[in-house]
């Protein structure tokens, strides 16, 4: 029963002292409320733990049951314990060795996955730009617009043409993007009012 | 101590807003439950699960790469929402969906939301819930490890709920390749677009904070749609007489 009770008040009363924190201005509940978001810092370092035995955990399964490309799971755990053991033995992702991997390795692969966006976003268009509906034609019509305002040709080709691509940016875009996020804030205040009155329940067994 | 003149608006609203939750959870427990506007991707959800438990694939279920104690909170406990109800279907039929999350804080709830699943199983059909999995907190490594997931493990069906940037695109386009059908959403405009182009249905903005209503008919769920929706005519009125005093005065 308390293991049930207990996280709802704690959570309950953790998120109204932040909101307090929010509107009134007195060093106490100022106090508080940094303490409680410095301590969800903490936790949340606590979770990378919790994740980090799930990855070993799903990937030393892989390879004991010889599933699928069991291969890559042996390089994932080899590389796993290496940056464990070097981190810990050097001091910390400071150190040189750490920030070489990090320059060396990490980046770099960062940059090449982020790289294929340009031809995923090339196949995209090419998707996007099929008419099938009215709604897919006015996509097209607009993005053949935007997409001829911003390049040197569209000014040659017409010298309206940049204007009407900022008519397009700054009006009807930037309304309907508005919309989108005066709802999503609507949203997420109806999430967080009913996490705060303890109906969702997302850290609860 | 004194609050200032935008707290005092905020605190009105929040008390306008609770009051309009209430009224809303009250009549939507007396059975007068508005006529909710029809959203596809909700039906291609059920159709996705069910699709996985005839093909005997599976379905990957995407938490997106924001946390439980960040800015993006709203966008990753939509996604729980989501997961919530797809894994009572799995508890029931014993297909179990891999889930996946960029964020460690995240692991936990969605690790609770697959057990309260699988207790309440009366069947006791299904197997412990072993696929919950935290793959890496940068979002190109996440997106690396989903697109492995995608094209080495035999999906059927990819479900895409949270928080996304730009790496959303890597997976669309791995989902469009490898599954029979991929279900999108996103509350960021600027990752519309994307959704847009690869799921053959999307929960845009708002409508993935809606998932509780629709596919459990919670009402809290609905209460709170019919506050937003009062707190959205409040804004608009507001932002036209305003207007109008402006213009006139």
């Amino acid at each position: 029963m308390i293991s049930r009770i207990a996280p709802v008040v704690v959570a309950i009363t953790a998120g109204l002292l932040v909101l307090a924190d929010f509107f009134i201005d007195a060093a106490v509940v100022d106090a508080l409320g940094l303490y409680l978001i410095r301590t969800a810092s903490v936790v949340t370092a606590f979770a990378l733990i919790l994740g980090l035995t799930n990855v070993a955990t799903v990937h030393f399964r892989k390879i004991v049951n010889r599933d699928k490309s069991w291969g890559y799971s042996v390089v994932l755990l080899g590389a796993l314990a290496f940056t464990l053991t070097a981190g810990v033995l050097t001091g910390g992702p400071g150190s040189a060795l750490m920030r070489r991997v990090f320059d060396s390795v990490l980046f770099p692969l960062e940059a090449t996955i982020f790289s294929l966006l340009a031809f995923f976003l090339v196949a995209a268009v090419y998707r996007a730009f099929r008419v099938k509906s009215f709604e897919s034609g006015l996509f097209v019509v607009f993005g053949i617009i935007v997409l001829l305002g911003q390049m040197p040709v569209g000014a040659v080709l017409w010298d309206q043409l940049p204007l009407i691509k900022d008519w397009v940016l700054d009006v009807p875009a930037l309304a309907g993007m508005r919309g989108i996020l005066l709802g999503v804030g609507l949203g997420t205040a109806a999430t967080g009012m009913r996490v705060l009155m303890g109906i969702d329940r997302p850290y609860a067994e | 101590m004194a609050l200032s003149e935008t707290s005092w608006v905020m605190l009105l609203l929040l008390a306008v807003f609770l009051v309009a939750l209430c009224l809303g959870k009250r009549q939507a427990e007396t059975g007068r439950i508005p006529d909710l506007r029809s959203i596809p991707a909700f039906n291609k959800l059920q159709d996705a699960m069910a699709r996985a438990i005839e093909t005997g694939r599976a379905l990957h279920v995407s938490l997106g790469t924001a946390g439980i104690a960040d800015g993006l909170t709203a966008d990753s406990l939509a996604g729980l929402t989501v997961l919530e109800d797809l894994a009572k279907q799995s508890a029931a039929t014993g297909v179990s969906p891999i889930v996946t999350m960029a964020d460690p804080t995240l692991w936990p709830g969605a690790q609770a939301v697959m057990r309260r699943a699988y207790q309440g199983d009366p069947e006791g059909e299904a197997g412990p819930p072993r696929d919950v999995r935290w793959l890496a907190p940068q979002p190109a490594a996440y997106a690396a490890g989903v697109m492995g997931i995608l094209g080495a493990e035999d999906v059927e069906a990819n479900v895409m709920v949270g928080a996304f940037g730009d790496e959303y695109l890597l997976m669309g386009e791995a989902a469009k390749r490898h599954c029979s059908s991929h279900i999108g959403a996103a509350s960021d405009p600027s990752v519309l677009p994307f959704v847009y182009v690869t799921a053959d249905e999307m929960l845009m903005g708002e409508e993935m904070y809606a998932a509780g209503a629709y596919l459990s008919s919670k009402p809290w769920h609905i209460g709170s749609l019919l506050a937003q929706d009062v707190l959205r005519w409040i804004i608009v009125l507001a932002i036209v007489g305003l207007v109008v005093v402006n213009t006139v005065f």
